[in-house]
């Protein structure tokens, strides 16, 4: 009924700003967005005075082309590592933690500020903190491990420098997922656990019984917030390992090595065989993405 | 886009009485085990920044000769040579301004596009709004954005990088729409009766009618501009335009395993976020999971 109905006179205006504000996102994001797809059929270069050519789909036919195969294995079989151990053990921990900090304990207020932290203190610092933490030559890790008679390289190990960085990201990510646990938590009516009580149920089959049912909405938005998020994420890698470190690569960083050097992938060095890895990397998290929301809508109407 | 049924932000860091517990004996055993797992956690967070603290008050030798050990001969000297061979004073200020340009462009950006759409003031409302819902979900663009900003003789420039970030305004749009929902049409047939103009009603009435999303949509955009490091890496070369990360992280790279010497850089950098977090804690815990949920 409302529909089209301005009450400010002239539409004109209204056009106007929103196109105004539109042009911004559709310079800025939009357009590079579509780009990434256009490009990723060209051989176009980080030098802007080298001649431009359509190369079709050869930059896809590289990525799986048996001289990158091993290479690309590898980013893919990282980045789903990653993604899978940061979105579990983050979802489960987290719950935990909002599940303990959600009683009526003294100073939970502080912890839970305290558990949020790193969310401002930014992939930097927080990358500083940790190679001192891991430091091989005497941080107070390589302390401990000295206790147990090992001595290790941490992010310099090719087999725990992968842990290491998950640990890290579930540290550095878990305060957001506390945080809407939390929430969650809140929402659920008290008098549900009275009834329960009454009934003479266990506080395990209140757990099951009432508590998980009610926050699956919360699960639902935690865990697509964490696979979305990990599948693309690199900042924190970079920061601790570097962009080319064979052990931690995931695709985000195999598009930064493609694209701006400093890798292993170098070889190709261009930026259209950057942007096809973008457009695997999109494709990845989109299937990814709607197959989780998909199972995970039908889990919460089957709760 | 989502239907996530989790109550308001501002309710999420309300502080409700706790569920009064049942009584009995084994209750307080598990109280004590709650306490004790609570105090973990918090060490778990806190033990590494004590270290960074107690690191960056040591002297080399002192680090090397007893790097776990507590601080006996603290140094203050250590913060002045960072802050001077870091030059973390402009890096700083390079971060706040970025941040508040960035996410204050981004948040009127939203607001802009926001309001229109939600009031149906525009042709195809629905297809706008299906749009922003898009727009959470782009491919990563790094390529596209360096080849812009080069084109565009944008490369190396703070305008650049500024008006990059502000166009990556996320779940801005999103969270302004559903927000008018609750903001009844009749206040913008009252004040256009008053004769106000689109315009003046867009820029001056609604940021206080909408100012919890406005703040909500700020801080967001605020703690992703302030954590870039990659677009930072690809877009400047110029050392005097480098936001902080980025300025901490070449300094990284200049005193490897001078360890006293970066703890005392990382804390430089990360005291005044600690100092605004402990007034803003609330405001951002709360803005954090309004966004989220939503997304």
């Amino acid at each position: 009924m409302h529909r089209n109905y301005i009450v400010f006179g002239r539409r004109w205006t209204a056009q106007w700003t929103f196109l105004v504000g539109m042009s911004l996102i559709i310079v800025f994001s939009l357009v590079p967005a579509v780009g990434i797809l256009v490009i990723s059929f060209t051989d176009i270069r980080s030098l802007p005075f080298l001649p431009t050519h359509w190369v079709g789909l050869d930059n896809y036919r590289t990525f799986f082309s048996s001289a990158q195969l091993a290479y690309n294995t590898k980013a893919l079989k990282n980045t789903f590592e990653f993604a899978i151990s940061v979105t579990l053990i983050q979802n489960v921990v987290a719950l935990f933690i909002a599940v303990l900090l959600n009683q009526a304990l003294k100073g939970r207020t502080f912890a839970r500020a305290v558990v949020f932290l790193p969310t401002i203190l930014g992939v930097t610092v927080i990358g500083l903190i940790f190679s001192l933490i891991f430091n091989p030559s005497g941080g107070p890790a390589e302390a401990l491990w000295n206790l147990f008679g090992g001595s290790s390289a941490f992010f310099g190990d090719p087999g725990l420098a992968m842990a290491l960085v998950i640990f890290v990201q579930v540290w550095a990510g878990i305060g957001v997922a506390v945080v809407i646990y939390l929430a969650g938590l809140q929402a659920i009516p008290q008098e549900l656990y009275e009834v329960a009580d009454l009934d003479g149920a266990s506080r395990w089959q209140q757990l099951r019984q009432v508590t998980i049912p009610w926050l699956a909405p919360s699960v639902t938005a935690n865990t697509l917030l964490s696979v979305i998020g990990s599948l693309q994420s690199y900042q924190l890698i970079y920061v601790l390992t570097g962009p080319s470190n064979p052990a931690t690569q995931v695709l985000s960083l195999a598009i930064f090595t493609a694209a701006f050097g400093g890798g292993a992938g170098g070889s190709v060095a261009s930026q259209g065989y950057a942007a096809a890895i973008s457009i695997v990397q999109f494709v990845i998290v989109l299937v990814v993405a709607l197959a989780t929301l998909f199972y995970l809508r039908r889990r919460e109407t089957a709760l | 886009m989502s239907t996530i049924t989790v109550p308001p932000a501002g309710s999420a860091v309300a502080e409700r009485p706790a569920p009064a517990h049942r009584p009995g004996g084994r209750l307080d055993s598990l109280r004590l085990l709650s306490y004790v797992l609570m105090v973990a956690v918090v060490l778990i967070y806190l033990y590494p920044i004590a270290y960074l603290v107690n690191t960056a008050l040591k002297s080399d030798s002192e680090f090397i000769a007893n790097p776990n050990g507590i601080v006996r001969h603290p140094m203050v000297s250590n913060f002045v040579t960072a802050w001077r061979q870091g030059n973390f004073g402009a890096s700083v200020l390079n971060s706040v301004l970025y941040t508040a340009v960035a996410a204050g462009l981004g948040t009127v950006t939203s607001l802009m596009i926001a309001f229109p759409v939600a009031r149906g003031y525009l042709k195809h409302s629905k297809l706008w709004a299906g749009l922003f819902a898009a727009m959470m979900f782009l491919p990563n663009t790094l390529v596209t954005l360096f080849q812009l900003a080069l084109h565009l003789h944008l490369y190396d420039t703070r305008l650049g990088y500024m008006l990059i970030l502000a166009s990556g305004v996320g779940v801005g749009p999103l969270l302004i729409t559903g927000y008018l929902g609750s903001i009844p049409r009749e206040i913008d047939e009252a004040a256009a009766m008053d004769g106000a103009g689109y315009l003046r009603y867009l820029l001056t009435f609604l940021p206080t009618l909408l100012r919890p999303v406005l703040s909500t949509t700020f801080i967001l955009q605020a703690i992703g501009v302030w954590n870039d490091i990659i677009l930072a890496t690809i877009l400047f070369t110029d050392k005097s335009k480098f936001p902080v990360t980025l300025g901490l992280f070449a300094f990284k790279g200049t005193y490897v395993s001078q360890w006293s010497l970066l703890s005392a850089a990382t804390l430089i950098v990360a005291t005044p976020l600690l100092i605004v977090y402990v007034f803003l804690q609330r405001y951002l815990v709360a803005s954090v999971v309004g966004g989220a949920v939503k997304g």
